[in-house]
């Protein structure tokens, strides 16, 4: 029998009729939770505004004051620090717990369950617990964890660490166990150590696993706030040049706190958010063409 | 135009009734129900209360619960989270139902809020008051924001440790005697079995009352100095090594470690006075309950001005100032803002709320106001009835306070653990620097 | 019945002890907390390494201040955090299959448009979006936890969209053609036929979002009417008492008490969540 019509039209005819149910309940919510609040910070990022109803048009003054902002440089200069830190520390101890629990090993199944744990815990919560812990190691040393901006930096690696190793291991565990046995094998058969093993066989095969970590820890460190709120708050915070600067204070935070200074700072909280998006963006689109490239 | 037609009877009717009431000058708690009934059956207005005082919540509720039994007025009140009343003012102004009663305390709060404020002008809770002092009021001559009450601070001393120690309050009248006194006694500590100040902690919940209430000393001598009375731009410090002195002065004649203030609690310090290890402790009068319900006895309590060796602080007194102001919000509908000028009216002047407001907030600036037993507003009276000078409430100024605090802490804390005269410089730096920063920022 | 006989090399045995040595860094945290939830603020304050002793032993003080603190119940915010959590990743994965199949399905213009907007939304951060969708959602009345499930909706739909359309994509059509022939309806296909398949990604779409809406601070604090409602995050966060008093024993407590139930699902649905991550990661 011939086909009188392209394949999938006897399905997607029907469907098409049934917009409104399949497509329109979550395109309204789509609308509400992002597409028009979207639009509307692009707006208000050009306004001075203390509720939407009474903005009014300022031009790119917001834009004007971002740049010319200390505080947010800083904040900005931290976030790329902490982002290439704790992308490094992050991955490289996750592919190696990874590599390890998917060899021959008693208790690795228990050990799975317990590094991934913290990942159940929210950032806040995890924020509490940490600025406990480092203030109770610090106290013995007669010092704390705001004192000086290096204790609340690597604070901040330690508990993201803590939290995001697991999270990261399960995915290369799954990279690790989707690697070919044939290949394996023959490697093996071929006389290669474990080394070149890891290196020339497995590693290239897991591109994909590493791409997705990267990915994840690169987006995860830009737009860290709650554990960052939590455990230091952005402090200390010291005059430098007559101007305040939060020393352990990422760009999340800063925006947020800009928003709270009063409402003639609304309109460049707006901005300054605006221009982590586009950052964020970038960075993501470079990140996925270069994993393209790869692949 | 029917609605507005509504609204101008409701406005006449309340402010007709509202004139009765003010008559009857002999039962006002009865008054006010009375007045408000009407406009809640035309169109029935609701007060919504975002409190500032956490301590104060469940007084407050009970209030609101009492009164919404005794009028049918709907009273919620809502208290905002430690440290968080800024944000959830601003975030609860944007909403359509916004708060009707909010706290408006400094020149900041009016810069920010003044839109937000109706005039207190003509209204009969303001005809209550027994002084404007504690009133914000801007520009135009509008009342813009209340004290409901007011608070002082200073040392807070234990006599009968004082005693025991071989002095009386009469030895310590300036900063030369305070210091040889409190160097005494820590000299002694040992034998004593108590030191002279409670911890000075640097922690959040400690260090207001060195960022906000001592360095309100500095501030005040400069402003006296220099006439200033509205929010100056920039400061100059001049007084800031008198602040060193009785920084310096807390904390190495105590019996915590310099490096261990940066965590050292509020708790911890009222803690150690409590259990009668220290002799002094720098508080304000809200503390006095918590310290009679921990068994010092009200007569072993005393409270003196702050000294810091300035010229002629002999004649000081303590340091009165609220920053517990009402605002009602001036963007409400009229009849909301008629409940809610009824509600304090009856906070005011009824048996219940002034009772409520004697006990949470001490003597209260209103003519039906009850009688408090709390010795430290004893303390401040008899200081200003011996002709000394009240320290007001300079900090009242500070630009985008929290802020400044938290810089000035900061500097402090690294100050503490190593006394050098760099980091002293720090801690200027975030005194001056800061608060011009921090003004530039305010009105950037 | 392999694995049991095979023997463990001796660098396998010293692996075992190493990674045990590690768990202990995974698990000192969480112990701590225990540890400090019977203890009274002062000495949490004073080592927060201490065991508890007799004088510092609070017993269960700290839990019923805890449940009661700020005049706040502590029950009260763990109901709504469930709620909004069960009710969210319901509507999350219900509407957003149905979507998805619809734009896999559907080749228009509309479908299109849709599928870039989700792939754009999965790059923009939350601060973008934050304060204004803080006034959209009052405006819509959406500050409650019986309609923020709407806005968790609205936000989460760019991922959710994108990783059933990944999973969809691979499905062959046939047996769908195969229902349509027998006269099923679109809708009946869908639930029928399309969605049982789907219970793969129906897991890791539900588990990745089930630990963003619970964990979730900020999204809530801005949109919830915080004078009414509140979630846990919202709650520990909440515990800084006036001029930022934190009563650490409470807290301890509170996080506790915040933290077992997930534990315990944790402990009881491992397997499911450890895969629904490395799925999701996966095909994200």
């Amino acid at each position: 029998m011939k086909r009188t019509q392209p394949k999938g039209t006897l399905v997607s005819r029907p469907i098409r009729k049934f917009s409104w149910l399949f497509l329109l309940p979550t395109f309204l919510a789509f609308c509400i939770g992002f597409v028009w609040p979207f639009m509307q910070g692009i707006y208000l990022s050009f306004c001075n505004f203390n509720t939407p109803k009474d903005a009014t048009w300022m031009g790119i003054s917001n834009y004007v004051k971002v740049f010319n902002d200390a505080g947010f440089r800083n904040a900005f200069k931290n976030t790329a620090l902490f982002a290439v830190v704790s992308i490094v520390i992050i991955n490289l101890a996750a592919f190696f717990i990874a590599y390890a629990l998917t060899q021959k090993m008693r208790g690795s199944n228990i050990f799975r369950t317990v590094f991934f744990m913290p990942n159940l815990i929210g950032g806040v919560v995890l924020g509490y617990i940490w600025s406990m812990i480092f203030d109770g190691i610090l106290a013995k040393y007669n010092t704390y964890l705001t004192a000086n901006a290096t204790y609340g930096f690597w604070g901040l690696v330690i508990l993201v660490a803590w939290q995001q190793i697991g999270y990261m291991m399960i995915i290369y565990v799954a990279g690790f166990q989707s690697v070919p046995e044939d290949m394996l094998e023959a490697a093996v058969i071929d006389g290669a150590n474990r080394w070149q093993t890891l290196f020339q066989v497995i590693v290239p095969n897991m591109m994909g696993s590493i791409a997705v970590c990267t990915f994840l820890t690169l987006t995860n460190s830009f737009k860290m706030f709650d554990q960052n709120m939590a455990l230091t708050g952005g402090a200390p915070s010291v005059m430098a040049n007559g101007a305040k600067i939060n020393m352990t204070e990422l760009l999340a935070l800063n925006i947020y706190s800009t928003y709270n200074i009063n409402k003639n700072y609304h309109g460049v909280a707006q901005a300054k958010a605006v221009i982590f998006f586009i950052l964020v963006a970038v960075l993501a689109l470079i990140q996925q063409y270069v994993t393209r490239k790869e692949d | 135009m029917k609605k507005a037609l509504t609204l101008l009877l409701t406005l006449a009717m309340t402010l007709s009734l509202a004139a009765c009431g003010a008559k009857k000058e002999e039962a006002p708690a009865a008054s006010a129900p009375a007045a408000s009934a009407p406009a809640a059956s035309t169109e029935a207005g609701s007060v919504y209360y975002l409190n500032f005082k956490p301590e104060a919540d469940q007084a407050w509720q009970d209030l609101a619960k009492l009164y919404t039994e005794q009028t049918g007025v709907e009273v919620k009140v809502v208290t905002a989270a430690g440290g968080n009343y800024s944000d959830t003012l601003t975030a609860e102004m944007a909403k359509d139902a916004a708060p009707t009663l909010f706290q408006c305390g400094n020149a900041q709060g009016l810069k920010d809020w003044g839109d937000y404020c109706i005039d207190f002008t003509g209204t009969k809770v303001l005809d209550e008051m027994t002084t404007s002092d504690f009133n914000l009021v801007d520009e135009n001559g509008a009342v813009k924001c209340i004290g409901y009450c007011y608070e002082a601070f200073g040392i807070i001393v234990n006599t009968a440790l004082l005693e025991q120690a071989g002095y009386t309050l009469a030895d310590i009248t300036n900063f030369e005697t305070l210091k040889a006194v409190a160097e005494d006694i820590h000299a002694r500590s040992a034998e004593l079995g108590f030191d002279a100040f409670s911890s000075a902690g640097l922690d959040g919940s400690s260090s207001w009352r060195f960022s906000g209430h001592l360095a309100n000393m500095p501030l005040y001598y400069e402003f006296r100095d220099d006439g200033v009375t509205a929010q100056p731009a920039t400061i100059t410090g001049a007084y800031l090594d008198n602040y060193r002195n009785i920084w310096d002065l807390y904390i190495n004649n105590a019996s915590i470690a310099t490096t261990s203030l940066p965590t050292a609690t509020g708790d911890m310090s009222s803690g150690e006075f409590k259990e009668g290890k220290a002799v002094f402790y720098q508080n304000g009068t809200w503390e006095f309950a918590g310290l009679v319900d921990a068994g010092i006895p009200a007569e072993n309590l005393a409270m003196i001005p702050i000294y810091c060796g300035v010229e002629g602080e002999e004649k000081a007194g303590l340091a009165c100032g609220t920053e517990n102001c009402w605002a009602v919000n001036a963007k409400a509908s009229q009849a909301d803002i008629d409940a809610t000028l009824d509600f304090i009216y009856w906070v005011v002047t009824s048996e219940e709320g002034t009772q409520m407001m004697a006990k949470e907030f001490g003597p209260i600036p209103f003519k039906n106001a009850a009688e408090s037993e709390n010795v430290f507003f004893n303390d401040a009276n008899e200081y200003m009835a011996n002709g000394n000078y009240t320290v007001t409430w300079a900090f009242n100024h500070t630009p985008n306070v929290d802020s400044w605090r938290a810089t000035v802490v900061t500097a402090l804390a690294a100050y503490s653990a190593d006394q050098s005269d760099a980091n002293w410089e720090a801690v200027k730096a975030a005194f001056v620097d800061g608060w011009a920063y921090e003004y530039s920022v305010q009105n950037g | 019945m392999k694995k049991a006989k095979e023997k463990y090399s001796l660098g396998s045995t010293l692996l075992t002890v190493f990674f045990a040595a590690l768990s202990l860094v995974w698990v000192v945290p969480i112990f701590e907390v225990v540890n400090n939830s019977f203890k009274s603020n002062n000495y949490v304050n004073l080592d927060p390494f201490a065991l508890p002793n007799a004088e510092s032993f609070m017993g269960f003080d700290n839990y019923i201040k805890g449940m009661t603190f700020g005049n706040y119940p502590f029950l009260k915010s763990a109901w709504y955090s469930l709620f909004i959590t069960v009710a969210s990743v319901a509507l999350i994965l219900l509407l957003c299959s149905m979507s998805a199949w619809y734009i896999a399905r559907v080749k228009s213009l509309g479908s299109k448009v849709f599928y870039y907007l989700c792939l754009f939304s999965m790059i923009v951060p939350f601060q973008m979006v934050m304060f204004t969708l803080s006034f959209t959602a009052d405006k819509l009345n959406l500050n409650t936890p019986y309609s923020i499930p709407i806005v968790y909706l609205g936000f989460g739909a760019g991922l959710s969209i994108f990783m059933f359309l990944g999973f969809i994509r691979d499905l062959p059509i046939d047996i769908e053609e195969a229902a349509a022939i027998d006269g099923c309806g679109p809708v009946r296909t869908f639930f029928l036929v399309v969605l049982p398949m789907l219970k793969p990604t129906l897991i890791s779409v539900g588990i990745l979002q089930t630990m963003w809406v619970w964990n979730d601070y900020l999204l809530p604090y801005l949109v919830l009417d915080r004078t009414q409602y509140m979630t846990i995050p919202i709650h520990v966060q909440y515990l800084k008492g006036s001029y930022g008093t934190v009563d650490l024993g409470a807290t301890m407590a509170i996080i506790m008490l915040s933290i077992i139930p997930i534990i315990i699902v944790y402990l009881f649905c491992q397997k499911h969540i450890i895969k629904g991550v490395a799925a999701g990661a996966v095909k994200g």
